[in-house]
C-alpha cells in the first residue's frame, strides 16, 4: 500500500519513510505543503500522514484543498495538543491524529486502524500458535490446558491477540484495558505483563509474548525484534 | 472621539459654572436695585400727591390757591426731580412747577375722596424717556374741584440702571476670567501627584517589576489607586517570578535525561559494539525520550489548568466503581509489593472522570511507593458538609512537616536520591493540585512520622446542571 508522507523536517521523514517501508508500506515523501498536495492530489495513495506545521502552505491548507477533490484518509501530525487543535483538525476532514512526540508504534497502531477495510477479522476465537483464545466463553487454553486469567488479565490478553503482531505502547494499552487515558508514572503495566507471562509462557519453549525494549508489547509466534 | 486632558475639562466645567452663577447673580441684584428705586419713586409720588389734596382742601378758593403756589410747589420739592401741575375744572392751569419739559397725557384722574395708592400711578413716554405721574381731584373750601398732577421723569434712572448693568457686566467678565485662570492653576497643581504616578508606571518594566508607585503626599483618592496598582504589580512580579522559576526547572529537569541520552551514546560509539548492546542502547535511549515527552506533557497539563478557559468534562461519578477501577489498575502492584488496598467509598462527585482517575492515580501510586508489605492502604471517599473528600490513606514512613508543606510544588521530591526518582518526574502532586484547583476544590496532605499519611482531595458542592 502506498502512503504519502508530508513532512518538512528531514530527518523526520527519513525516519517515518524507513519505519513505514519496513512495516510493509511503499512512502513518498514531500517536503512542503505545495509539492504535498500536488502529489496527493495526482497519485493515488491510501493514507496521507499530514505535519500540520509546514513552510509556506500550511498543514490545514493541504487538508482543506485536498477534501474538495478527494477523500483519501488523512492523519495529522501536531505539536500543539490544544482542543482547538484537533477539533480545527476533525472539521476539515482529517480522520486522525497524533501528537507530537509520539510513539511510533502508536503511529502504526493508527495508521493500521484507519487502513483497516470491512469488518474486523473474527475475534471471537483466535488462534497463536498453540494459545487458543475463546473470547464469547473467555477462556483461553494453551497446548489444550486451561489457564485461569482474572478478567483484566483475560483483556489484556485479547487486545494483544486482536492486534497479534502489532507493539502495543503502555499508554495504549492502559487506555484500552483499565480505560486510563493518561500517562502514569509507574510501571502498571509492566507488572501486569509480567503477570501474563507467567501464566501464558511459563513452562512453554516457544514464548509468544514479547517485550520490545523501550516500544512496548507484542503478542506472537516469532517475536519481530527486540 | 476628541481626547480631551482631565485638566482641560475640568476647568471648562468651572469656567461655564462660574458664568451661569455670576449671571443669575448679577440679574437677581439688577432686578432687585430696579425695583427697590423704582418703588421709592412711586411712594414718593403717591405721598406728594396726597400731601397736596389735604393742602388744597385749606384753601378757600382757587385765587387763594394761586396765591399760595410757592408753598404748594415747596411741599413737593423733597424729590428735586418731582414737577406740579394743577388745573380747575376747565383745564386751565393754575399752578405749574416746572413740568413745561414734559406733557401730560390725558389720564385717569383719582376721585377726590379715594385714598391714593400706588396702583393710581400711570406712565406714559413724552419722547425723552419715561415719565410717571399721578393725578387726582381736590376740592377747595368754596366747594370748586381742581385736578392736581403730580409727575417725574424717569431718565435719570434709566442712566443710572444702564450705568450699573455695565458694572456688573464687566465685574462678572473679570470675575469669569480671574475663576479662569485660579481655576486652570488649582487644578494643574491638584493634578500633580498623577503626574508622578505616570511618571513612576512608565519606569516599571518586565525587569523592573520590583518598582513601586509612591503613595506617600497623594491624597486620598490617588492613594488607593497607588496602593491597587502596587498590588497589581505584586501579582505581576509573583507571577513573573514563578514563571521564571518554572522556566529555571524545567530546564534543569530535562538536563538529567539529555545528559545521560548524549553520554550513553558517546559512550556506545566509543568502540565497535554487538547488535545487543547496540539494541540495549537504543532501548534505553526511547525510555529516556518517553520520560521527557512525558515530562513535557506533565507541564503542559499543569499550564493549560491555569488557564481559565480550560473545558471541564464533568460528570456525575460514583466514587466506589471508580475507585475500584483504579485499585484494579494498581492491583498488580499492590500485590507486588504486598499491601492490601481497602476501598470504603459512598459518595458521588460531580467532576472529570479523566482528571478524577488521573489525581487519584498519582496519589495511589505515591503511596504504594511508601506502604510497607503486610499492611493495607486505604482509599474512603464521603460526603461532608461541605462537598466531597476522597482520601488516599496509608501507614509508613511519613513525611516530614517542612517537606509537606511543599510536597505540591512544582519538581518537588522528597527524596532527591531516590532509586526510583528516574520514574518520578515530581510533578505528579503538582498535577493534583491543579486538578483540584481546576474544580474549585483543594488537596490535603497530612501526616505523621512512622504514621499515617493521608492526602485528601476536597471537592466542593456543587448544583449538578440537568
Amino acid at each position: 500500500m502506498r502512503l504519502l508522507v508530508i513532512e518538512d523536517e528531514k530527518k523526520a521523514g527519513e525516519y517515518l519513510k524507513k519505519g513505514l517501508e519496513e512495516s510493509g508500506f511503499t512512502v513518498d515523501i514531500a517536503s512542503n505543503g505545495v509539492d504535498g498536495l500536488h502529489l496527493a492530489l495526482e497519485e493515488d495513495y491510501a493514507l496521507v500522514v499530514l505535519d500540520v506545521m509546514l513552510p509556506g502552505m500550511d498543514g490545514w491548507a493541504v487538508l482543506k484543498n485536498l477534501r474538495v477533490k478527494k477523500d483519501t484518509p488523512v492523519l495529522f501530525l501536531t505539536a500543539i495538543d490544544e482542543i482547538e487543535e484537533r477539533v480545527k483538525g476533525l472539521e476539515l476532514g482529517g480522520d486522525d491524529y497524533l501528537v507530537k512526540p509520539f510513539a511510533f508504534v502508536e503511529l502504526l497502531a493508527r495508521i493500521r486502524t484507519l487502513l483497516r477495510r470491512g469488518p474486523p477479522r473474527d475475534i471471537d476465537h483466535m488462534h497463536i500458535g498453540d494459545l487458543e483464545i475463546d473470547a464469547v466463553r473467555r477462556r483461553v487454553r494453551r497446548g489444550g490446558q486451561r489457564v485461569d486469567l482474572t478478567p483484566r488479565e483475560f483483556s489484556l490478553l485479547q487486545l494483544l491477540g486482536r492486534r497479534r503482531g502489532e507493539v502495543l505502547s503502555r499508554t495504549q494499552i492502559a487506555s484500552y484495558v483499565w480505560d486510563m487515558n493518561f500517562d502514569s508514572d509507574t510501571n502498571v503495566v509492566e507488572v501486569a505483563i509480567r503477570r501474563l507471562r507467567a501464566k501464558i509462557d511459563d513452562g512453554h519453549d516457544v514464548k509468544l509474548i514479547h517485550t520490545v525494549r523501550g516500544m512496548g508489547y507484542v503478542l506472537d509466534v516469532e517475536a519481530e525484534d527486540g | 472621539m476628541l481626547r480631551l486632558s482631565l485638566k482641560a475639562r475640568l476647568t471648562g466645567t468651572f469656567v461655564v459654572i462660574t458664568v451661569v452663577c455670576f449671571t443669575v447673580v448679577g440679574v437677581l441684584l439688577m432686578n432687585a436695585v430696579y425695583r427697590r428705586i423704582y418703588q421709592q419713586d412711586e411712594i414718593n409720588l403717591v405721598l406728594s400727591a396726597r400731601h397736596l389734596r389735604r393742602f388744597v382742601g385749606e384753601l378757600d378758593s382757587t385765587d387763594d390757591l394761586v396765591a399760595h403756589q410757592a408753598r404748594l410747589t415747596w411741599s413737593v420739592l423733597g424729590d428735586t426731580e418731582n414737577a406740579l401741575r394743577i388745573t380747575d375744572k376747565d383745564g386751565k392751569v393754575l399752578v405749574d412747577h416746572d413740568l413745561s419739559h414734559f406733557t401730560v397725557q390725558a389720564q385717569a384722574v383719582a376721585p377726590a375722596d379715594q385714598r391714593l395708592t400706588v396702583t393710581d400711578i400711570r406712565s406714559w413716554n413724552d419722547g425723552d424717556g419715561e415719565i410717571r405721574g399721578v393725578s387726582t381731584l381736590a376740592a377747595l373750601k368754596d366747594g370748586s374741584m381742581v385736578t392736581v398732577t403730580v409727575a417725574r421723569s424717569m431718565a435719570d434712572r434709566s442712566v443710572l440702571l444702564l450705568r450699573y448693568r455695565w458694572d456688573t457686566v464687566i465685574a462678572l467678565l473679570l470675575g469669569t476670567l480671574a475663576a479662569t485662570v485660579l481655576s486652570y492653576l488649582l487644578i494643574h497643581r491638584a493634578l500633580r501627584p498623577l503626574r508622578a504616578m505616570t511618571a513612576s508606571a512608565s519606569s516599571v518594566t518586565a525587569h523592573r517589576l520590583s518598582t513601586r508607585l509612591s503613595a506617600e503626599n497623594t491624597p486620598a483618592e490617588l492613594h488607593a489607586l497607588a496602593h491597587a496598582l502596587n498590588d497589581m504589580l505584586t501579582r505581576l512580579e509573583e507571577g513573573f517570578d514563578r514563571l521564571w522559576q518554572f522556566t529555571v526547572d524545567l530546564a534543569h529537569d530535562l538536563r538529567t535525561p539529555v545528559a545521560i541520552l548524549r553520554g550513553s551514546n558517546e559512550v556506545a560509539l566509543s568502540r565497535p559494539r554487538s547488535v545487543a548492546e547496540y539494541q540495549s542502547l537504543l532501548g534505553s535511549n526511547i525510555e529516556e525520550c518517553d520520560r521527557v515527552s512525558q515530562r513535557i506533557e506533565s507541564m503542559l497539563f499543569i499550564a493549560r489548568a491555569e488557564n481559565p478557559q480550560f473545558a471541564l468534562q464533568r460528570l456525575v461519578i460514583d466514587t466506589n466503581e471508580e475507585l475500584h477501577l483504579l485499585a484494579d489498575y494498581y492491583e498488580g502492584i499492590a500485590s507486588d509489593a504486598g499491601v492490601v488496598v481497602r476501598i470504603d467509598a459512598h459518595a458521588t462527585v460531580y467532576a472529570d472522570r479523566d482528571l478524577f482517575r488521573r489525581a487519584v492515580s498519582n496519589l495511589l501510586s505515591n503511596a504504594l511507593r511508601y506502604t510497607p508489605s503486610g499492611a493495607t492502604l486505604s482509599l474512603i471517599a464521603t460526603t461532608t458538609e461541605t462537598g466531597v473528600s476522597v482520601s488516599v490513606e496509608n501507614p509508613g514512613p511519613g513525611i516530614a512537616p517542612d517537606h509537606l508543606e511543599k510536597v505540591f510544588d512544582r519538581f518537588y521530591r522528597v527524596d532527591r536520591s531516590r532509586t526510583d526518582s528516574n520514574m518520578s518526574t515530581g510533578l505528579g502532586l503538582s498535577i493534583v493540585k491543579s486538578i483540584m484547583d481546576l474544580h474549585g476544590g483543594d488537596v490535603l496532605a497530612t501526616s505523621e512520622l512512622e504514621g499515617l499519611t493521608r492526602f485528601t482531595l476536597r471537592f466542593p458542592r456543587v448544583t449538578i446542571p440537568d
